[in-house]
């Protein structure tokens, strides 16, 4: 009879459903990449968990959504051909700006509900249809039973599931395979990502992002002092790192309208766009 | 010549889970379903009856054919079944148990339909069974009992043609319903509904067609009120055999009716209806993806929250941001259009590098989608329905609430638009800037150039109105 030797034997570490508490878990399902690279390396599998509740925590509702977002958005809808389903957004998506950085704004379904109850009825209804990309809830009032039962369906479905809710709800336990809190950095531009929850050690320090389109980026960087025609502050700190150019350097071939452009380019465009808009005007 | 018998059983006791609802007639829709296999179908007493000697060659001869009818292909309803060479010795043998005399000579009188107001006299004579009654004298059988009689016999031993009103399928489907017992609130009617809509199932796969508009009607107690009836109208966006999801629409508009007084009878009646596209299956069973398609989704979300709370963008050529998009019921828009967004400012830009007249005519069509799609990426995501006023200190803009002054960062990108409109709206003319706040991040703000709304006076860059316009989040 023939023995199994020893090297037949799978070492604990590569299986993907085991993991040290200590370390970062490895993907075990289907994900998203964040399209930052710092983003990356600190979630479980390199990007967002596909088929799992991912909660994202902010101090007012509506800020710094779509930056951190739009990225795995946009994959998400080249890969899957899907719609994407917001639930209860605070403000009137703007479709223009949202072409811009790369969704493709037809395919995206704004559902207008106030109440508590419907807002889980419709984000349910959405994970359960075919041809659903991705769901963006904003549930403030929502409770830990009604989030499992999210998650469940986002599970069940393989769909990519992100739930928005109040800073102070981080106290409350939460089924969620990935938690976040989002804030805003006081002196720059840069967001400030805390990983509250994740398979793996947990983070001391927020990540800080500038997950901003090449070109606002670079107005950004300037300051406005050469662009604008009023007297303007000079900023601090406002610079990209190098980190977050790499970042969005990921997302080119998704985002094909991105394209790194020079400042000067950049700076000229306003002008010279609010330039002919006073021509026609005036030619009229 | 080759004819089946089937009479429906009485159906088993209604399930209570709901999944598998009787149905209304049985009968008509067994018949309805037989009309698969041939066009001979005829109802004779509560009994359906097919010949299906013609039919034979194009389902690969009789035994295929049978098996077909008998067992591979589970009849709409459960059915005693009987073939026999004539329809009235199928419809004999029905009635029999399995053990009877296969012979017709040896068949009982009582099986015979045209026998059965003369069976007492035909049993005092000592005629019992169908061959007795054969070797009476023809003559006096006509004079005792009548023609029919002797008629029917004839066409039983096959020596008269059979001649049915055959079945056929209703242009349009139409069923009534008896309730059981008064129902007092609209979403109870949904019992009665289910089987209504599981005849109007059997009717639209017998003409292979999807639904797309019924009505469902109820008739009220007249005795309470003055209004006797009540109808819903359900629409779907595109034809549906899927009667789970029809009962779900039916289900969200029944809720929110109020009956004024008990409803006696329910009645479904098909008002549009469209030929099935057939479903390609798919080789490998990844592409199978688990779930409702979307006009499903959209139909059930507005049926229950209202059409105009489940919106979808719709671009539109203006240079107004709030009238750049309109968002619109997404239920009556018919596909999702890919990017039009990015289409239109192309249209856009190349009209304003016309009138600009500087270099447009220089620039290729390329370089124009690259610019235009990089102003669009200068636009916010978020946008406010409203522009809110924003306090004016110092004559620098604050953020509202107690946020300390806006700092500004880009701009202004002068805007001049909607002169041309009505009294009704004011021309837009505005200032964008780009401005940060430690609290809200980016924002987009806007200065109001002539006085807007508040007359012909100028305003100085002094006094303007400062408006948040949009968010870049």
């Amino acid at each position: 009879m023939k023995t199994p030797s020893i090297k037949a034997i799978k070492p604990l570490e590569s299986i993907a459903e085991i993991w040290h508490a200590d370390e970062l878990a490895m993907s075990q399902g289907q994900v998203t990449p964040t399209g930052d690279a710092a983003l990356n390396a600190q979630l479980p599998g390199g990007g967002w968990p596909v088929g799992a509740l991912v909660e994202v925590l902010q101090a007012q509702s509506g800020h710094n959504d779509w930056r951190l977002l739009l990225p795995a958005l946009c994959h998400a809808q080249a890969k899957t051909a899907g719609v994407l389903v917001l639930v209860g957004a605070p403000h009137t998506p703007f479709a223009p700006g949202l072409a811009g950085q790369g969704l493709d704004s037809g395919r995206l379904l704004c559902i207008n509900t106030a109440t508590p109850a419907s807002r889980l009825w419709a984000a349910e209804q959405a994970l359960r249809c075919k041809d659903v990309a991705a769901v963006l809830a904003w549930l403030p009032q929502a409770h830990a039973d009604s989030l499992r039962r999210l998650q469940i369906c986002a599970a069940e479905h393989q769909k990519l599931l992100f739930v928005m809710r109040p800073a102070k709800a981080q106290n409350e336990s939460s089924p969620a395979v990935l938690r976040l809190i989002t804030s805003n950095a006081l002196d720059s531009d840069a967001l400030l990502v805390h990983i509250l929850k994740r398979r793996g050690p947990p983070l001391e320090q927020a990540l800080s992002l500038v997950a901003r389109p090449v070109r606002l980026a670079a107005l950004l960087a300037v300051g406005g002092g050469e662009g604008g025609q009023i007297g303007v502050r000079a900023r601090s700190t406002d610079s990209p790192t190098g980190v977050v150019a790499s970042g969005n350097r990921d997302l080119t071939p998704i985002c094909p309208s991105l394209p790194t452009a020079s400042s000067a380019e950049v700076l000229t465009f306003p002008l010279e766009r609010s330039d002919a808009l006073d021509r026609v005007a005036a030619a009229a | 010549m080759h004819w089946i018998a089937l009479q429906p059983l009485p159906e088993p006791p209604a399930a209570d889970d709901g999944s598998a609802a009787g149905l209304v007639d049985a009968l008509g829709a067994l018949g309805w379903w037989a009309l698969q296999f041939t066009p001979k179908v005829a109802q004779v007493a509560g009994v359906l009856v097919l010949e299906v000697s013609a039919s034979e060659r194009l389902f690969g001869g009789r035994r295929q054919l049978l098996a077909q009818i008998l067992e591979k292909k589970r009849p709409v309803a459960l059915a005693n079944k009987a073939r026999a060479a004539t329809s009235l010795i199928a419809i004999a043998r029905l009635q029999l148990p399995r053990a009877a005399p296969r012979q017709p000579d040896d068949l009982p009188l009582a099986t015979l339909l045209a026998a059965r107001e003369h069976l007492p006299t035909l049993a005092r004579i000592g005629c019992n069974t169908w061959g007795d009654l054969r070797a009476l004298p023809r003559g006096g059988v006509v004079r005792r009992f009548g023609a029919d009689l002797l008629d029917a016999l004839d066409r039983a031993y096959g020596l008269k043609p059979e001649l049915y009103p055959w079945l056929t399928l209703p242009q349009v489907f139409e069923a009534r319903l008896e309730l059981q017992a008064r129902v007092d609130n609209a979403p109870a009617l949904m019992f009665g509904a289910r089987r209504l809509l599981a005849q109007l199932q059997v009717w639209l796969q017998a003409r292979q067609r999807g639904i797309l508009a019924l009505e469902l009607g109820w008739e009220l107690d007249a005795r309470r009120q003055d209004a006797s009836q009540g109808q819903l109208i359900v629409r779907t966006a595109e034809p549906t055999l899927d009667m789970g999801h029809v009962q779900r629409l039916l289900a969200e508009n029944l809720a929110r009716i109020t009956l004024h007084a008990p409803a006696l009878y329910l009645h479904l009646r098909s008002l549009e209806t469209a030929a099935l596209p057939g479903a390609s299956a798919s080789l490998l069973p990844d592409d199978v993806r688990m779930g409702d398609s979307l006009h499903h989704l959209l139909e059930r979300l507005s049926a229950r929250l209202g059409a105009d709370q489940v919106l979808r963008a719709v671009p539109h050529a203006d240079h107004r941001p709030e009238r750049m998009q309109v968002w619109q019921p997404a239920s009556s828009i018919a596909s999702p259009a890919p990017n039009q967004f990015a289409a239109k400012s192309v249209a856009n830009y190349a009209n304003s590098t016309g009138a600009s007249g500087q270099n447009g005519s220089q620039r290729s069509a390329k370089t124009a989608v690259k610019q235009l799609v990089k102003a669009d990426a200068l636009y916010p995501t978020w946008l406010l329905t409203q522009p809110l006023k924003l306090p004016v200190c110092d004559n620098m803009p604050q953020c509202a609430g107690e946020g300390g002054p806006l700092t500004l960062l880009a701009g202004p990108q002068r805007l001049e638009a909607g002169w041309w409109g009505t009294e009704t709206t004011s021309p837009a003319l505005r200032d964008y800037f780009l401005a940060h706040s430690g609290q809200m991040g980016l924002l987009w703000i806007y200065r109001e150039r002539l006085g807007g709304q508040g007359g012909g006076e100028q305003k100085t860059d002094a006094c303007a109105d400062w408006y948040l316009h949009g968010l870049f989040a």
